[in-house]
Order: C-alpha cells, then structure tokens, then sequence
C-alpha cells in the first residue's frame, strides 16, 4: 500500500529531520546507519518517547530512542538551567517530529502532530502488532559517541505514492514571520 | 419748289419711318428671337430643375419609404428589446434572490465550522482521559512488578524450605513434596506475571498510539475546518 | 510588572526563551498551558506581548489567543506563535484569531530580539 518511491521519500524526510534537529551544535558529527529490528533486546530497560502524525491517508509513529547513559545526558543537558534530561528530550524530538511534518505539508494537505509520550522499550516488539505498511529503524551516532536510534512506523488507510523534493531549500525556521 | 421739298421731307420722313419701322422690327424680331431664345433657355433650364427636384422628389419618396420600413424595424426590435428587457429583469430579480440565498447559505456554512471548531474541546478531555488511562496502566505495571518480586521471594522460600526438609530427613518428607509443589506454583506465577508485563507493555503501545491519533486527527480536522471557516467568511464578504 | 509572557507546555523551551528575554534585560513571565497563559493574563495587566506554543494540553495557543481577544476584550496585547507547525492553514488560522506573528521552532533568539523588545513596548 506505500509505494517504494512513497518508502524512500518518508525516509529521506526523516534522516534529514534528524540530522537537522538531534544534533546540538550545527557542526556536530551525525551518522545513521540502517538497523535491523527496532527493538534492541540489550537495552530492555531503556525508555522510548514516540509522537504520531496523523492525516486522513496514514498515521507516522515516530520513535526516538535514548540511553540512560552518561554521554547521552551531558551532551544533551543545557549548562545552564536545571531542566530535566526528560523534558530536553521529549523537546528534541518535538522539533524532530515538527521537521518530519513541516517536509510532509506539501504532499499531503492537512496534517496533525500529537505531543510526544514516553514508553519502555520493551513496547517496541509490539510496533509489528499495529500491522504496519513500513517499519524501519536507524542507529544514529552523533560525534562518535552519543548513540541513539530512530524507527519509523506508518499505517496506511489508502495506497500512498509521493515522490519527496530533497533539493528543497533550508527551512526558514527561527525567523519572526509578521502577519 | 415747297411741295418737292414736303414731298422728299415727306418720303425721307416715310423712309425713316419704314427704315425704323424695319429696324424696329428687325429689332423687334431679334429682341423678339432673344426674348424667344432667351424664354427658351429659360423653359429649358426650368424644365431641367423641374426634372431634377422630379428626381429628388422620387428620391425623396424612396427615403420617406426606406424610413418608413426602418421605422417598422426599429419598432420590432424596440418590442424585441422591451421584452428582453422584461425578461433580463426577472433574471436580476431570481439571481438577486439566489445571491441572498448564497449569502444565507455562506453565513451558516462558517457558522457551523465555527461551532465545530469547539471540536478542540473533545479532544481536549480525551487527552485528560487518556493521560488518566496511562497512570492507570503505570498503577498496573507497579502492582505486577509487586506481584514479581513477591512470587520471586516465594521461589527463595520454597528452596530454604526444600533445604530444611532435606536436613530434616525421612520427617520432612512430606514437607519436601510441599515445598516443590510450592515452587512449582511460583514458576508458574513468574511466568503468567512475565506474560501480563508483555500484556502490559502491548497495552501500553496500542494506548499511546491510538490515543495520539486521535489527539493528532483532532488537529488536523481543527486545523481543516479553522480554513473552512477562512473560505466562508471571504465568499460572505465577496457576496456582500 | 511583566513585559513579556511566554506559555509552552515544555519546561525546556519556556527556560530557553524566558531565560535568553531575561539575559537581554527584559521583564518575563511564563505559564504552562492555555488555561494558565489566561490566568497568567487576567493577573498581570502589563503584559504587552504574549509568545506561545500551539500544541498544548488542557488549551491550544491557539483557543487562548481566540479568549484573550474575545472573553478578555483584550485587543492591544501583541501574540505571537512559536511552534512547530507551519502549515498554512494554521497560520490562517492565527491571522483570523488575532495573532501578530509567526515563529517555526527552534527558538532562534538572536534573529527575534530586536523585535521582541519592539513587541513588548
């Protein structure tokens, strides 16, 4: 039901969401790398925090997956401040998720975003329970040693075939648009 | 002598005369030929205006006739137009109506998206029912977790149990086959509150996931019905 | 009295944008969601710009806006959206309820402060 043009571009709008909003810094070092299974039976008590975009054609579930590590909080807590790890992450793939839709607008009209949820890991297996038309998960390193993973999962309602424009221009993000 | 000189007086006088006489109707003649010629050109020439204004009249009839049966046309068309006019009239009556309608129309369509649009607020309480349902689900996950541990002392103790029987000897026989039974019960407790952590866990996802479908379905129809109601308010004030 | 109003359901951003508004010298407060953006409003009268999220619980920035013109015949205060939706129809959709301006997150302070203050005086 989602064609394999459909399956690249969902693909191609996802690795440059990440790599536009996981990491920090703009210059940060971002490999991703295709994986295998979602679920990474080492990590069983690591947490997920996954969103859904919805549209009358489909719904996207995003997972994003986090260690509990010392690398993964230093890089990602703020210097100043004292906000939960938690919150900075649910925040990060809140942009995340906001760039996956923000690239998805032009195709399909209307489009919804829930607000972002944080599940065990141990959920992940039931992903395939949801019958989905593609389900695909991605290791991400960032700077060689902040490890985290990214799977995406789509149900479609109706045969779905989009060809996604890649050599689109920077978003305009961070700008004041006045009405 | 006199009567020569009255008789040639008398004959020059005769002479002259007739010679006048002769002139005179010689002049006569020519003043009578010029007058005659003259009277003729003039005939001739009244002849020729009188042709001509008997050209122009003929002219002028043909005209009056060509205006006439213009005249009768213009008086169709004028009927023709008249009637046009009468029907134009009621066709700008009907669509006056039909705009009135429209504008009617318009004004409940962005009505009712406005009143759908408090749609948000049903999403909204299924969004305080569900985080409601995930607390539930995290009270189930605690109560399992409970269960697990005690099942896991259970184990413990049935094995102290197996060990004190075995050292007791012949007289804890009976104990022995107790505590295995026991043990064996808290396998199988182990295994069934495994079997309800993944219920659990498949429970969860299955929650989240619909619950934020519907939380991102209600936007994106929020989000539809919010340019609806754009649409609808422009064709009203198009239509005003 | 406070300048500033910022409301995001996200501890993360409202210490980001609040404590960059505070760094450049300007009066902030800051609230949790809808409801509390109103509240927050009706308690402090000198509020002069509000900048908030859409997608929050309990109300969206966006039925705030539409209260804060409507319930609380507030028309002078300046709103403005920080989110990360973008679509069109959205952005219609804050036209019609009031809203001055838009911001797709991230946050970038530096490229908003100039208008912020402007926003705010």
């Amino acid at each position: 039901m989602i064609s394999s043009n459909a399956q690249t571009s969902i693909e191609g709008i996802l690795l440059k969401a990440a790599r536009s909003r996981l990491p920090q810094q703009p210059d940060d070092a971002c490999e991703i790398v295709p994986l295998a299974h979602a679920y990474d039976s080492a990590r069983p008590e690591a947490n997920v925090i996954i969103l859904t975009i919805s549209s009358i054609l489909f719904r996207l579930l995003l997972v994003f997956h986090f260690d509990d590590d010392a690398s993964t909080r230093e890089y990602f807590s703020k210097k100043t401040g004292d906000v939960p790890l938690q919150d900075m992450l649910l925040e990060i793939c809140n942009l995340c998720c906001g760039a996956v839709n923000q690239d998805l607008l032009p195709y399909f009209q209307d489009l919804g975003m829930s607000t972002p949820y944080v599940l065990s890991a141990r959920c992940l297996p039931y992903l395939e329970g949801l019958k989905p038309d593609y389900l695909s998960s991605y290791a991400i390193t960032i700077n060689g040693s902040v490890k985290l993973a990214a799977t995406v999962c789509v149900c479609a309602h109706a045969p779905i075939d989009f060809v996604a424009d890649m050599t689109a221009v920077e978003e305009t993000s961070g700008e004041l648009e006045l009405f | 002598m006199i009567e020569q000189y009255l008789l040639a007086a008398l004959a020059g006088v005769v002479a002259t005369a007739i010679l006048a006489l002769l002139l005179h109707k010689l002049h006569g003649a020519r003043t009578l030929a010029r007058l005659q010629s003259e009277m003729n050109d003039r005939i001739k020439t009244l002849m020729e205006t009188n042709a001509q204004q008997s050209g122009l009249i003929d002219q002028g009839e043909q005209k009056i006739q060509q205006l006439e049966s213009s005249i009768a046309q213009l008086d169709d068309d004028l009927a023709r137009q008249l009637k046009i006019a009468g029907e134009d009239r009621a066709a700008l009556a009907a669509a006056v109506e039909d705009k009135e309608n429209l504008l009617d129309q318009a004004r409940r369509i962005a009505g009712e998206a406005s009143r759908l649009k408090s749609l948000a607020a049903t999403f909204e309480r299924w969004h305080e029912q569900m985080i409601s349902l995930m607390t539930q689900n995290q009270d189930m996950h605690a109560k399992n977790h409970e269960l697990s541990s005690i099942v896991k002392h259970v184990v413990i103790v049935s094995l102290n149990a197996s060990i004190e029987a075995a050292r007791a000897g012949n007289a804890g026989r009976g104990f022995a086959v107790v505590a295995g039974e026991v043990r064996a019960l808290a396998a199988r407790s182990e295994e069934l509150s495994r079997s309800y952590r993944d219920s659990l866990h498949r429970n969860d996802l299955t929650t989240t996931a619909t619950f934020q479908d519907i939380q991102a379905g209600g936007k994106m129809i929020t989000a539809s019905l919010g340019s609806v109601e754009v649409l609808a308010d422009q064709f009203q004030v198009r239509l005003h | 009295m406070s300048k500033i109003l910022v409301v995001d359901d996200s501890s993360t951003v409202r210490d980001e944008v609040a404590g960059f508004l505070r760094k450049n010298g300007l009066d902030v407060e800051t609230a949790v969601d809808g409801k509390d953006g109103l509240l927050k409003m009706k308690s402090s009268p000198g509020i002069k710009l509000v900048v908030s999220d859409v997608n929050m619980p309990n109300m969206d920035g966006l039925t705030m806006a539409e209260k804060i013109r409507g319930e609380l015949v507030n028309t002078t205060v300046n709103i403005i959206m920080l989110t990360t939706e973008s679509s069109p129809a959205m952005k219609e959709r804050g036209k019609a309820a009031g809203v001055k301006g838009w911001i797709v997150k991230p946050f970038k302070g530096d490229a908003v402060l100039e208008a912020f203050r402007k926003l705010a005086s």
